[in-house]
């Protein structure tokens, strides 16, 4: 009988143990193993049989991460005793308090400017500031809240030019919002009227040229059902594109999608962590305006090389940061900037602390 | 300050698994971090009571899905966050047996599986050990074992795919069986190989 190597002889042993893993091993004529060296290695193959698939273990994991953004944590069924016990361990939430997954980073140029537009028009609530030292009109951060919405803005400057933003605000009353940003400076796009799709709004440009559409859905539609009061709003030329980066990037779920029958997109949303973002073809007034986006993530790291992986480019790896986050930048294909954060310790703003 | 994420949680516990469940009651998303630390333990252990792949996966997933569900109740009580997961999966065997035993109109089995078994074989561990291991394997002999294994593929359907020899792949087969093997044995506390025949 012809001799077999030993990786032919293993194989022998391998298929005979997948068709039926307690079958009587190959043997040679004179009723050996073919190779007395197998024998350590045949309780391995045995094992192996039950190998469980690689793609089986990543979907469950998927499926338990998204049924885990939707479980209620302790600390918001206040469990104080559980909360306690965590405090004690000084673990916090990825995200920082009040805040969601994405948050729209306005850098514009005249912050101060359009924080008092906000404040008029949308009654918006300030935050938080930081002016630069010596020239404290000059807005380093600041935060503010509309609704249930976090703003962050800052000052455009030559590291960081100014990356205006689309931004579909909920108001219980379109028109009125809509009146009043126009008093306070802003400018129309388009007049408050009843929309096809099922919501009356308008749209406008404001003092520092972000668009806002303000809309409320018409009764009876389900339109915008998960759009908090504030929800970042993307023209790429192809969504379709955006929505398979955001996919990969960052573990975007496609949630609705509404096509023309060119196969054009209308309207796309895709639910990133616990926030929405919306979209569509860029068509008319609604041109691609790359933005800048603050996105707690839980690991901070893993999700920089993630977003890499799908084709975004370094802005700035990761590195602790002094107030208290983990962060790193990214620019995806389409020009928007992504600064992915893990919250690590709660950060008394000096304004607070004073 | 960040997570213990690297090293999977002991399997006799200890701090950092405590702080990783202590962080996955906090906020549910974190959990996949146990899962991580605890996917092959549950999946060898499902494995002594079912008898292929798909009840398998069935049951692991819902061995997961519901200590997530569930993680709130959870406490410590100086045994390993595994333990719990075992538990959970000896009721879901145990569920699964008494429906096909009613769908089948057959009275419950001479030969009930013992869902609470007082202590888990060393067995378990060994195999959860190994399928970590494959893991570890350099890239191209991983793929082969999964190939070969765990999607069932043949010699030459994984040639193609990897666009080496049929030759080749054996022999990527015999080296990544032979490192497992050597690996196993390392482990201080695992056996070394049954003799078969």
């Amino acid at each position: 009988m012809a001799k077999q190597s030993p990786s032919e002889q293993l194989d022998k042993v391998v298929s005979a143990l997948l068709g039926r893993p307690d079958a009587p091993l190959p043997r040679d004529g004179a009723s050996r193993l073919f190779n007395p060296s197998f024998g350590p290695v045949i309780e391995v193959i045995r094992d192996l049989i039950n190998l469980p698939r690689a793609d089986f273990k990543a979907r469950l994991k998927a499926d338990l991460e998204k049924e885990g953004s939707q479980v209620d944590g302790e600390s918001s069924l206040g469990d104080r005793r559980a909360s306690m016990a965590t405090q004690a361990e000084k673990r916090v939430n990825y995200m920082r308090e009040g805040f969601h997954s994405i948050t729209p980073y306005l850098i514009i140029p005249a912050a101060a400017r359009l924080i008092d537009f906000m404040k008029t028009a949308f009654g918006a609530e300030e935050r938080f500031r930081v002016g630069r030292p010596g020239a404290e009109n000059v807005i380093m951060h600041a935060e503010v809240k509309i609704g249930d919405s976090m703003i962050e803005l800052a000052d455009a400057n030559p590291q960081f030019p100014p990356t205006p933003a689309t931004l579909l605000l909920r108001a219980s009353d379109p028109d009125a919002v809509y009146n009043r940003a126009i008093a306070a400076g802003a400018t129309s796009i388009e007049p408050v009227a009843d929309r096809e799709y099922g919501a009356r709004g308008g749209s406008l440009r404001d003092v520092c040229g972000n668009t806002w559409d303000i809309s409320i859905p018409l009764p009876g539609s389900k339109i915008f059902e998960d759009f908090r009061s504030v929800t970042p709003h993307f023209n790429p030329a192809r969504s379709a594109d955006f929505i398979e980066f955001l996919e990969k990037a960052f573990g975007g779920e496609e949630t609705y999608r509404a096509q023309s029958p060119e196969g054009r997109i209308l309207h796309a949303q895709v639910r990133i962590g616990d926030s929405v973002i919306s979209m569509g073809d860029a068509h008319g007034p609604y041109q691609t305006k790359p933005s800048t986006l603050h996105l707690y993530v839980p690991d901070t790291d893993s999700a920089y090389q993630r977003a890499l992986g799908a084709g975004a480019t370094s802005i700035q790896p990761p590195a602790d940061q002094p107030y208290g986050e983990r962060n790193a930048g990214v620019q995806d294909p389409f020009g928007n900037r992504w600064f992915l954060a893990t919250h690590l310790r709660d950060f008394q703003p000096p304004a607070e602390a004073s | 300050m960040k997570a213990p994420t690297k090293e999977p949680a002991s399997p006799s516990g200890g701090a950092g698994e405590k702080l990783l469940v202590a962080a996955a009651q906090k906020d549910p998303a974190r959990f996949t971090e146990l899962y991580e630390a605890n996917f092959e333990r549950v999946y060898a252990f499902v494995l002594r009571r079912v008898s292929n792949r798909s009840d398998a996966e069935d049951v692991t997933a819902e061995v997961f899905q519901h200590a997530l569900a569930n993680l709130k109740t959870f406490e410590w009580r100086g045994v390993p966050f595994v333990a719990w997961l075992y538990r959970m999966a000896g009721n879901a065997i145990a569920d699964r047996w008494q429906r096909v035993s009613r769908e089948q109109g057959t009275a419950a089995a001479d030969d009930p599986p013992d869902p609470h078994a007082r202590a888990i074989p060393e067995e378990v561990e060994q195999r959860a050990l190994l399928f970590r291991l494959v893991g570890t394997l350099p890239a191209d002999q991983r793929r082969v074992v999964e190939m070969r294994f765990a999607e069932e593929k043949s010699i030459r359907e994984i040639s193609q795919e990897m666009k080496r020899t049929p030759g080749a792949i054996k022999q990527l087969q015999l080296r990544a069986i032979r490192s497992l093997r050597a690996q196993l044995d390392e482990k201080p506390g695992m056996r070394t190989s049954k003799t078969h025949g």
